[in-house]
């Protein structure tokens, strides 16, 4: 029996560890030791030590002809900083509003009203569709033609405003947060509110008897209570937006702009080019290595901010 | 609930009760009514928008097309090859989504049952994976692929989804399997199940509940993805749905075919707004449970 065993451990264990060996760590690992080498994609690869990693973070860069050398690089990307500060505004920003959001429709669906479950199907809905099709739908809201909110805005009288450029330069990014949000809210709204209806109806009751308004019934009662999902949904969320690249990728066209650029769509430029290929695979790898550090400091800053004991209610 | 003397009269004054408590928190209503008929005017707009002319797109934004051009449809349909992307779609999706079941289902069952030395690591270094971005593999795993000579082929794209959903998968598989208590295990074995047979017999039809989420989140994950596919997959004839659209958006956007492309947007949707109409609640519950567990 004990031989049986260790055979149908083997057996159950070898194809998914292998499959996950070959196709997933092997690659993770090799983007770490390709991020050393300056590589086409063919032919041979050259060594160059940290330097992909000094052209990205120029603070590493030593001037030499400099009186302050590290003040002043000898180089400085002109793509990574904008890309890093685009992907940031996304997680900070886009958290902000995606959990703004998602808690107080929360409050709302949970307080008793009728159609809870419509709502809060309709609201999810974006998640199942197509990223590529939502974008594009977005790019149509936004077109300065025939878009959606035109219409809407020259429909209420401001025929100002209807004529802002949402994906202008200086617009785009906010306006493609906006739609990212829309979608990101519905998927946080479901994780949130199944923990919330988890809570005994009688704790609420309790504390309205106790004579809490509604706004200290959340923080005090509720926010405690679904501690873990919102911690998990935070930080599910964090990798999903530090990495985010579907949207802003196709909602100005084929031709993603730099003001667009997250480090995903960077690190996909470097790697397969916007129409012609740039082939710097050990940069790309480089800015790849950079997006897994920042996902493990946040997921550590998180779990660091988030720790607190669990309250039980049972 | 009532009495059935005079029960009308009770249910119709329950009834009016009802309606004066909802209005008095009717400002409760504001955010998800206008949240809803956003989203739902959305899909009216794209497909109104889809069955008119490019001239009536930009001209009438709000009503119903004058007359609906449902060639916009036909046009994009053969243009495109519309039929050949679903069909690959159908076939990429499927056998992804097979194919995880069947190496996630039992790698999670023996990783949560049966303790054995680097169980407990091993199951970490999978659900790991779910915090790598898909940039730290997209450059070796080309590499990979062209030296297999995988690129543009089916069974390449098939490979490479069902990889990147292991992680996922086990996460939400061991989360399941952990669950169930050791009594069911226990007695199959004194009643002389073979090891294969627990697994088989007993486990796996009591997780089916983890396996349908698992299968419906990666079928709507895998039917939607774009990005993967747009590097392993140039090829017009392999591609599947969602890459198709990325092409059509391309072109469309140069050519000031709008409606060509409102209608391909629609095609791409609503199979999955009618899947998710169907199966909503499964959905829902499934994300749920893989969180709260």
């Amino acid at each position: 029996m004990y031989k049986g065993r260790t055979r149908l451990i083997v057996a159950f264990l070898l194809p998914a560890t292998l499959l996950y060996a070959v196709f997933f760590a092997w690659p993770a690992l090799q983007s770490l030791y390709l991020s050393l080498f300056e590589w086409s994609g063919i032919g041979e690869k050259t060594y160059v030590g940290l330097r992909n990693f000094r052209e990205l973070l120029p603070i590493l860069e030593v001037n030499v002809d400099s009186q302050f050398p590290f003040l002043h690089p000898s180089y400085r990307d002109v793509f990574f900083w904008p890309s890093v500060e685009h992907t940031l505004i996304i997680v900070i920003l886009g958290g902000v509003i995606t959990f703004g959001l998602a808690f107080v429709l929360t409050t709302v669906l949970s307080s008793g009203i009728r159609g809870k479950k419509f709502f809060r199907m309709v609201i999810f809905a974006p998640n199942v569709v197509a990223a590529i099709a939502l974008s594009l739908l977005w790019a149509q809201i936004y077109n300065p033609r025939h878009g959606l909110l035109k219409n809407i805005l020259l429909r209420l009288g401001q025929e100002e405003l209807a004529k802002t450029p949402w994906l202008g330069p200086d617009r785009a990014l906010i306006s493609t947060l906006v739609a990212m949000c829309w979608v990101w809210v519905g998927f946080n709204l479901v994780l949130l509110l199944a923990a919330v209806d988890q809570i005994p109806q009688d704790l609420f009751d309790a504390a309205k008897v106790d004579g809490a308004n509604p706004f200290q019934i959340f923080t005090k009662v509720t926010i405690p209570l679904i501690w873990d999902v919102v911690t998990i949904a935070v930080i599910n969320f964090s990798i999903t937006a530090l990495r985010v690249l579907e949207f802003p990728f196709i909602i100005k066209g084929l031709q993603c702009p730099p003001q667009l650029y997250t480090l995903a769509i960077y690190n996909y430029v470097l790697g397969f080019g916007r129409r012609e290929p740039i082939w710097r695979m050990g940069k790309a790898a480089a800015v790849a290595v950079l997006m897994q550090i920042m996902v493990i400091m946040l997921i550590l800053v998180f779990m660091r901010l988030f720790r607190r004991e669990t309250v039980e209610y049972s | 609930m009532s009495q059935k003397v005079g029960g009308t009269k009770v249910n119709t004054q329950r009834w009016r009760g009802s309606i004066v408590k909802e209005l008095r928190r009717i400002h409760l209503y504001a955010l998800p009514v206008l949240w809803s008929v956003f989203n739902i005017f959305c899909v009216y707009w794209i497909v109104m928008s889809s069955l008119k002319s490019n001239r009536e797109v930009f001209r009438a934004p709000w009503g119903l097309p004058a007359e609906p051009q449902f060639e916009n449809y036909s046009e994009i349909w053969q243009v495109a090859n519309l039929g050949l992307e679903l069909r690959n779609s159908v076939i990429i999706t499927g056998a992804s989504v097979l194919l995880i079941l069947i190496l996630c289902a039992p790698a999670a069952y023996v990783l949560s049952r049966m303790k054995f030395r680097g169980s407990g690591w091993l199951t970490s270094i999978f659900v790991a994976g779910a915090g790598v971005p898909g940039a730290m593999l997209i450059i070796p795993l080309f590499v990979i692929m062209s030296d297999l000579g995988l690129i543009d082929t089916l069974h390449g794209l098939i490979l490479i989804y069902t990889t990147v959903s292991i992680p996922f998968s086990m996460f939400v598989l061991t989360g399941f399997f952990r669950t169930l208590p050791t009594e069911f295990e226990e007695a199959a074995r004194i009643d002389g199940c073979s090891e294969f047979g627990v697994f088989w017999r007993v486990m796996l039809p009591l997780v089916s509940p983890g396996l349908i989420t698992v299968a419906i989140f990666n079928f709507v994950a895998i039917w939607n993805e774009y990005t993967l596919a747009l590097v392993f997959i140039q090829d017009k004839a392999k591609m599947p749905l969602a890459r198709g659209l990325y092409a059509i958006a391309g072109s469309m956007i140069y050519t000031g075919n709008w409606v060509g492309l409102f209608a391909a947007v629609v095609i791409v949707m609503v199979p999955s707004i009618i899947v998710y109409i169907l199966l909503s609640e499964r959905l829902i519950e499934g994300i749920t449970a893989g969180a709260l567990k």
